[in-house]
């Protein structure tokens, strides 16, 4: 805040100023507008409310009424193309520029796995479950320019999307969370504090198992011989060389995929995390266990 | 003789006369009204200390600035930056109803909000008349506010 | 060329301080005659990037009148930030107002007792037409626009006007040499009379508000100071805008002012979307 001789002199002015305290202290002159009502001659006369009729007996109809004509909101018949559209999966988008971004400020850390739950921790990127969002939908704006090699998992991506990533050496896998494990991913803090053990992740619903279960979509229920020679594919399709990932340095974190049932990384279902004290509590009980791994 | 003195007289002395214009109020006499009639109220000062009792004056309680309250105020105003952080300054104000503390709106807003808080305690049984009241001033407000005024207008 | 010189000895001359006390310190009484002066240098997670940390003295609270035990640095971004009056005169306000509720309450016409019946016939009486005892326009009748009870005023100062209120305050405070330093809280005796003296020998204001780490404060400090109501012992978490200014002089232990600054230097480089979003009554 301020330049650094702003700052500099306004503080030596202060050395010969009396001392502040509470009943010197006043708001910037002009900050503070108070609304008047008009006062004499004209001032006065109809304060807004306009002349005659119903709008100076400030008689407020409802919002859309025409005092008896067909509104213009039911003149237009109905017409269903957008029926049910709000209980269809809706994924809020991030651009492969944003992911850049984040990125390049360091952000994200690209030598982890990147998820929803670090994306989300970046502070650039917001969804809220609860209004139908299943996650990120990875977009192509700024694919001419990403670089970076990383393996992310998304809720959804188009076909260029995963060619600029695979390209740079990346992995993309397609995953689905259901609203539940999303609530977690949003604020694993908050879930984590309540006490509860980590549940399992529910597979996808009907109509979203074909999209996570093709390779070209790189689907994480997708057969991963198929997700090869898919990505092989695409190579030849756009006409890129296909980096050589098994020779990679990094080639394990490359591999690093969650189980279908898994929400976190590193941490399984049934087990309950404490912050406090830093330690973590894994089921024992055989019901539990092959509830969990069930 | 006597006339001769007094022609002599006002020959040689005339007295100076001068002409009135303007009479003051300080001068003039005071008509008395109702002459006569004995005044029962004490006109005469500042107060009436030998008639019956002194009137009650409030006892003068000097403003102490540092009392503990006063002193304390504004305690754990800061307590999200300060502290460890997983504590709101509204969690802090325990000196406010919970039913209130840390609620912004008008009147109508802050109704619904008690009647909603106060539903499943006794209160209704306990206090019919303040919770009908309440229901009234709800009923009244709401047709007020949805039929008698533009949005964001009144301060109810 | 004379000031690069200088500057140059200047720096030599603090590189060569004598010891080097990393201050997450101690609550152990450390007499350091005043031959030794201790220069704590600190090594900050977010190090000022362009203006001189603050040096400013230690002061003992053994004796009434003033030692100097060493020289320590304040970071000037918390310290010697542009001292906003504005920003300092809305945290107050707003402290003020956020917990006010006025429980001022008027009836209206249809809450004051009785008033059903019409007084009398609307025509015949030659008198005006009423039809209750408890309109507004009678004696002891209902009030129009009173003040209905449980009115708030509360508002939440967005949360970087808060940070910048408090570095404002201290800046304020340090520029007009009305925050000091000191080692720790602990006074060689718990009488009042000794603190009063201190007080008025080092010519701290009559109100003081001391600032520690901790929650409890030393025995001796809190006996003496609950005799004098203007001098008043606050834990960091619960330092605010308006004690300070209540307060004629602020004295800082030296671990409360390491806290102060972490917990601020902190919070002005992390993100903090969730604390600046708009309040909502269910967040807390």
């Amino acid at each position: 805040m301020g330049s650094r001789q702003i700052t500099e002199k306004s503080l030596s002015m202060l050395r010969s100023l009396p001392r502040i305290s509470l009943s010197n202290l006043r708001d910037n002159p002009g900050s503070k507008k108070t609304s008047k009502r008009g006062r004499a001659q004209h001032g006065g006369d109809k304060h807004g409310a306009g002349n005659k009729g119903s709008g100076q007996r400030q008689n407020y109809m409802r919002l859309g009424y025409e005092t008896g004509n067909n509104p213009f909101y039911l003149r237009v018949p109905q017409e269903h193309y957008y029926r049910g559209h709000h209980l269809r999966r809706q994924y809020p988008p991030l651009s492969l520029l944003q992911l850049q971004h984040i990125i390049d400020k360091d952000r994200v850390d690209i030598n982890k796995p990147i998820d929803i739950a670090s994306i989300v921790k970046t502070g650039t990127y917001n969804f809220y479950p609860d209004q139908k969002h299943f996650g990120i939908n990875l977009t192509d704006e700024g694919i001419d320019i990403f670089k970076a090699k990383i393996n992310i998992e998304v809720q959804w991506a188009s076909e260029q999307v995963i060619a600029a990533i695979e390209r740079n050496g990346g992995v993309i896998t397609t995953a689905y969370y259901d609203p539940h494990s999303l609530y977690l991913l949003k604020n694993p803090k908050k879930f984590f504090e309540s006490g509860q053990a980590i549940p399992r992740r529910m597979i996808p619903p009907p109509d979203a198992i074909e999209y996570y279960t093709n390779p070209e979509n790189r689907g994480y229920l997708a057969d991963p011989d198929k997700v090869s020679e898919e990505r092989l594919k695409l190579a030849q399709k756009y006409g890129y060389q296909l980096p050589n990932i098994e020779s990679d340095p990094e080639y394990s974190m490359f591999c690093e995929r969650k189980d279908p049932r898994q929400i976190f990384f590193g941490l399984e279902p049934g087990w309950v995390v404490n912050l406090k004290d830093k330690f973590i509590l894994k089921p024992k009980d055989e019901e539990l266990l092959q509830y969990y791994s069930a | 003789m006597e006339w001769l003195g007094s022609t002599l007289l006002k020959t040689f002395w005339r007295p100076a006369l001068n002409s009135v214009r303007t009479r003051y109020h300080a001068d003039k006499t005071r008509l008395v009204r109702r002459y006569g009639y004995e005044e029962k109220l004490w006109c005469g000062g500042l107060l009436p200390r030998t008639l019956g009792k002194p009137l009650p004056i409030p006892e003068y309680r000097p403003y102490n600035p540092w009392t503990e309250k006063r002193a304390q105020f504004g305690q754990n105003d800061y307590i999200d930056i300060l502290g460890p952080g997983d504590l709101h300054p509204v969690k802090t104000l325990y000196s406010v109803p919970s039913w209130i503390r840390g609620v912004h709106g008008k009147e109508y807003h802050i109704l619904l909000r008690k009647k909603k808080m106060w539903a499943n305690t006794g209160s209704p049984q306990t206090r019919p008349t303040k919770w009908k009241e309440m229901e009234k001033r709800i009923g009244y407000l709401y047709r007020k506010l949805n039929r008698k005024t533009k949005s964001g207008m009144s301060n109810e | 060329m004379a000031s690069v010189l200088i500057t140059a000895i200047k720096r030599l001359t603090i590189t060569a301080a004598p010891t080097r006390v990393y201050s997450s310190v101690t609550n152990s009484v450390a007499t350091v005659s005043n031959s030794s002066l201790d220069v704590t240098k600190k090594e900050w997670m977010f190090p000022p990037a362009y203006t001189k940390p603050r040096e400013v003295w230690i002061e003992n609270m053994d004796s009434v009148e003033e030692k100097k035990l060493g020289l320590f640095e304040l970071h000037p971004t918390v310290f010697a930030s542009v001292p906003r009056i504005d920003l300092i005169h809305r945290n107050v306000t707003w402290q003020r107002k956020y917990r006010w509720i006025s429980w001022a309450h008027t009836k209206t016409r249809a809450e004051v007792r009785g008033g059903g019946k019409k007084p009398w016939p609307q025509k015949g009486l030659g008198r005006a037409r009423h039809g209750s005892i408890r309109s507004p326009l009678f004696r002891g009748g209902g009030v129009i626009h009173g003040p209905r009870s449980g009115t708030t005023h509360f508002y939440m100062l967005p949360f970087h006007q808060r940070i910048y209120g408090l570095t404002s305050t201290l800046s304020a405070k340090l520029a007009q040499d009305d925050l000091h330093l000191i080692k720790n809280l602990e006074l060689p005796s718990d009488e009042p009379e000794f603190l009063k003296d201190l007080i008025e020998n080092r010519n701290w204001g009559p109100s003081v508000l001391f600032v520690d780490d901790t929650d409890i404060a030393p025995r001796n400090i809190t006996v003496a100071t609950d005799a004098l109501p203007h001098v008043n012992i606050m834990p960091v978490y619960g330092l605010n805008v308006y004690s300070m200014l209540k307060h004629d002089t602020l004295v800082l232990t030296l671990a409360a002012a390491e806290r102060i600054e972490e917990r601020i230097l902190l919070l002005l480089h992390a993100i903090t979307k969730d604390k600046e979003a708009p309040f909502k009554l269910d967040q807390v």
